[in-house]
């Protein structure tokens, strides 16, 4: 079953594998998947280690609902101490990676040490062999992965890898499973570089019990017709994610120009039916992919149809490559957007973070801040397509002086190119800010500065604030499972009932994770889909574990504390503009000036904001400072932490 | 023991407020909503004179798809003017 | 003559990968999650974004009947399928070998064939598929829906033919 699914501790230095089974009062205080991973990554990780040396330590999960009809259980959940920022490195990502590595016996992975030259490790019915990867290096991410299936001759092997960008442990690498299932955020691919860690293969013929078969089978077609039958999911069903970035950029609420506008104007080229137009040209008109066991298929198919890639297959583009091959840099070709996208996918690299910094420095390079000296004579202006892609490639390859700059990222970066390039850098946490505008929407605002991995919108962004839902359906939702008689607010650009919105979607993002399912399958964009009360019984039929919705919610806050605990651990101070839950001064200081006329002018209210961020600390139990107060480690059982538990 | 006959959670019980055929306009002071007449392609909305161009996910299913750029752009430059012209009389906000 | 009964029409252009068939197949039959025990796979070429879902096709003159060499397989004609009873089969893969689609499989953790049943008229594979990748329909009716599709596709081009012939 589920529950006998085990813990790997395997150290890179001396080659030591150690099993150990996961005991059922962990599983009750941390589920598993990122809450789990964040307990480990506390208890095994030195202070103050370098993020990129030996001692950071790397975790690897798939969720406690892993592989079962929990419905959309492919999550994969990766952490370490993040490269970009210092504090809590962590990413997540679709795929067939962690269903694969459940089957062959595992939930969770603790990667310690550095192996002395390039390996791989191969997880097999619950035998791990760490393997010779030299032949490898070198490879993009699906070179490596075709490549391992033919070297131990199995099709069915799942892969987790880096690219060329992890190997040269550029600090915006991501880790990548399939053609393009990315985690992202926070640089991980480049911890699993600094470990000469290529890839982590698995495959799986173990069973997993299913508590009560009948009954997980007959609720699992329940769950699924209340999640597709959503409006939401039906769009992301024949859109993927680019409709989001359309409908935000639609209001102003798109990043542009680095941070100087909030919307993209004449975009039609690169707007998501266009694209969808694309994928059906190339590829017919079934188009969409799944990730396991899902019903919504958001995931896009491709080839590109012009330019020097043409014919080339990949999958997305998602939101996070429209801001970055497109709003950001002010560029509007689809044969851009579509090669950017794949070159990204290809060199494992975090796409979000590559537009980020580009636009970044394509802004620095108009104030003149940024010369042809550090650009190497490339002509780095805005809507300079060509530019754009060749500076993508010199980040991932390290080359030139901007582009092993930019490869540092953003943090580093700024202190390298020094000046007031700092000041121009979208980031929060070390973390560059998604190709969103948040100064028309305090809530949205309020979640990136708070977030625990940086500036991210997966952890507790209330997007359905957009969707001015009555209050009385918002009262539905937010006061449960915990009681909530505060003030609630169907208006976006108001400040006020925003903090507890905040708190309910950070622990309700957090269970999510804790379970391995996807948040396209819980109150993320759609208010009507399911949360803490729904989970209570996909757990007990696939499981066997009972648990109440308070509980579940009290297990998530639980393990959001624990990631406060190793961000305040590695320095995490308020209002740090580097390692604080504090926002750029353009929020505060710039007027939007494009998009809708209520949107126009608007700012973050400096005091306002603050107000904010005292109100979420008090939900949280934390003082001031954003410490936790001793009574909430209490009554988190989290006073005797680290306790080594596991 | 697992009961089969278990009611509605709270998320179901909310799926009655879905509105399929209808669309939110995209002015956040507004947010009024726009149901497009069957398979045109663009709207605009009565309340605030915003207007959109409009796609369709399938029939009966309309999404807006952007701003018609000329009129959306017009009404945002206006409010710039105005709203900048306020807050130097007033003081920032 | 009675109808000839229900056939897993697969339409494999419409498959998104997401396995959710091989899932729910495991866990109706053993009670657990292991897609290593589905009775219906989806072959990948991923490098392609090509899905295909396999499966038995329950053929009239099935190569494993055929060769049995203890008659343990035969035609259930009232579910229009092909059934093993593993209280004769002596587990000697010979249906293995012969079938052309791969369809029947070998357990290495039971040792013993199993092969897609139509879980007795209630196929779990079409039931969870939302996109219909996978169908259960009458015999019949499976060559007249690739008609009406075909020729769907050839109204449209007939449609924007006339209409440049008008233009012209």
């Amino acid at each position: 079953m589920a529950l006998n699914r085990k813990i790997a501790y395997i150290d890179l230095s001396t080659g030591k594998i150690e099993i150990r089974p996961i005991p059922i009062d962990v599983r009750r205080k941390f589920l598993g998947g990122r809450g789990l991973d964040a307990y480990l990554l506390y208890n095994h990780t030195k202070k103050g280690c370098d993020p990129l040396g030996p001692d950071n330590t790397l975790m690897v999960s798939g969720g406690i609902l892993t592989a079962t009809l929990a419905s959309a259980t492919a999550r994969t959940h990766v952490m370490a101490k993040s490269p970009l920022g210092g504090l809590l490195g962590s990413c997540n990502m679709g795929g067939f990676f962690a269903p694969e590595l459940a089957w062959a016996g595992f939930h969770h992975l603790v990667i310690k040490g550095k192996a002395e030259k390039p390996v791989y490790l191969w997880i097999h019915n619950g035998k791990i062999e760490i393997r010779d990867a030299r032949g490898l290096w070198g490879k993009t991410t699906t070179e490596t992965q075709w490549a391992i299936r033919e070297e131990l001759a199995d099709e069915d092997i799942k892969s987790l890898v880096i690219g060329q960008a992890g190997e040269n442990k550029v600090r915006i690498a991501n880790v990548m499973t399939g053609i393009k299932n990315s985690g992202g955020r926070t640089g991980m691919g480049a911890v699993m570089g600094s470990k000469n860690l290529k890839a982590i293969a698995a495959r799986g013929t173990m069973d997993i019990k299913i508590a009560y078969p009948k009954e997980a089978l007959d609720y699992n077609k329940r769950f699924i017709d209340q999640i597709t039958s959503a409006k939401v999911n039906q769009t992301q069903g024949a859109l993927g994610t680019p409709f989001i970035w359309g409908a935000t950029n639609s209001w102003g609420g798109v990043r542009c120009r680095n941070f100087q506008y909030n919307q993209e104007l004449y975009c039609d080229e690169i707007e998501p039916e266009a694209l969808d137009e694309v994928c059906a040209e190339t590829m017919g008109p079934y188009h969409m992919a799944g990730c396991f066991g899902c019903q919504v298929h958001c995931r896009a198919k491709y080839k590109i149809p012009t330019g020097p890639y043409a014919g080339v297959y990949d999958e997305g583009p998602e939101y996070t490559s429209q801001g970055a091959f497109c709003g950001e840099p002010d560029c509007r070709s689809i044969e851009t957007l579509l090669t950017g996208n794949h070159l990204v996918d290809q060199w494992g690299m975090d796409n979000l973070e590559t537009g980020s910094l580009i636009s970044w420095a394509m802004e620095l390079y108009e104030l003149g801040i940024l010369t042809k000296k550090e650009t190497d004579g490339l002509e780095l202006t805005f809507s300079n397509d060509e530019a754009l892609l060749e500076m993508t490639r010199r980040i991932a390859f390290r080359e030139g002086w901007l582009g092993n700059a930019l490869a540092e990222g953003g943090i580093i970066a700024s202190e390298m190119i020094g000046k007031n390039s700092f000041d121009y850098l979208i980031q929060v946490k070390g973390v560059s800010n998604l190709h969103s505008d948040e100064r028309a929407t305090p809530a949205l605002a309020l979640n990136i500065a708070t977030a625990s991995r940086g500036s991210d919108h997966l952890r507790s962004r209330p997007a359905i604030d957009l969707y001015h839902l009555p209050v009385e359906v918002m009262r539905k939702i937010y006061s449960n499972p915990v009681p909530y008689d505060g003030p609630l607010s169907s208006e976006h650009t108001e400040y006020i009932g925003k903090p507890w919105q905040v708190f309910w979607h950070e622990n309700c993002y957090m269970a999510v994770d804790c379970l391995g399912i996807c948040k396209y399958h819980t109150v993320f964009l759609g208010a009507t889909l399911p949360n803490f009360e729904d989970w209570t019984k996909v757990l007990r039929y696939n499981t066997g574990l009972e648990f109440t919705p308070r509980e579940i919610w009290d297990i998530a806050e639980r393990c959001n504390m624990i990631e406060r605990l190793f961000n305040l651990r590695e320095g995490l101070q308020r209002e740090d503009l580097k390692k604080g839950d504090m926002l750029n001064h353009r929020y505060f200081d710039e007027p939007c000036r494009r998009g809708a006329p209520d949107v126009v002018g608007r700012v973050i209210d400096r005091e306002k904001f603050k107000k904010m961020v005292d109100e979420l600390y008090e939900y949280k139990g934390l003082d001031k400072n954003g410490i936790p107060k001793p009574e909430t480690l209490k009554r988190l059982s989290l006073e005797n932490e680290p306790a080594h538990l596991v | 023991m697992v009961d089969q006959k278990e009611g509605l959670s709270t998320a179901e019980s909310l799926r009655k407020t879905r509105s399929y055929g209808q669309v939110r306009c995209h002015n956040p002071s507004c947010m009024g909503r726009l149901q497009p007449q069957a398979g045109v392609n663009q709207v605009k909305c009565p309340a605030c004179g915003m207007e959109y161009r409009v796609a369709w996910i399938k029939s009966g299913f309309p999404r807006i798809r952007g701003p018609v750029w000329d009129v959306n752009q017009r009404l945002a430059e206006e409010a710039f003017e105005r709203k900048m012209k306020e807050e130097r009389k007033d003081g920032p906000k | 003559m009675e109808p000839m009964g229900k056939v897993l029409a697969i339409t494999p252009e419409k498959c998104t990968g997401c396995r959710l068939c091989e899932l729910v197949c495991s866990v109706f039959h053993d009670g657990v999650s292991n897609a290593d025990r589905s009775r219906i796979k989806i072959m990948k070429w991923e490098s392609e974004g090509l899905y295909i879902p396999m499966s038995c096709q329950q053929c009239q003159d099935a190569p494993c009947m055929m060769v049995c060499p203890v008659k343990a397989i035969s035609r259930d004609e009232k579910l229009s399928r092909v059934m093993v009873n593993h209280d004769i089969c002596i587990g000697c893969r010979s249906c293995v070998a012969v079938c052309p689609f791969g369809a029947m499989n070998f357990s290495a953790i039971d040792r013993k064939n199993f092969k897609c049943d139509l879980c007795d008229g209630d196929p779990q594979c079409v039931r969870f598929c939302d996109m219909k990748a996978v169908d259960y329909v009458e015999a019949n009716r499976v060559s007249i829906l690739k008609k009406k599709a075909a020729a769907e596709k050839i109204s449209v081009a007939r449609r924007e033919a006339a209409a440049l012939e008008r233009e012209m």
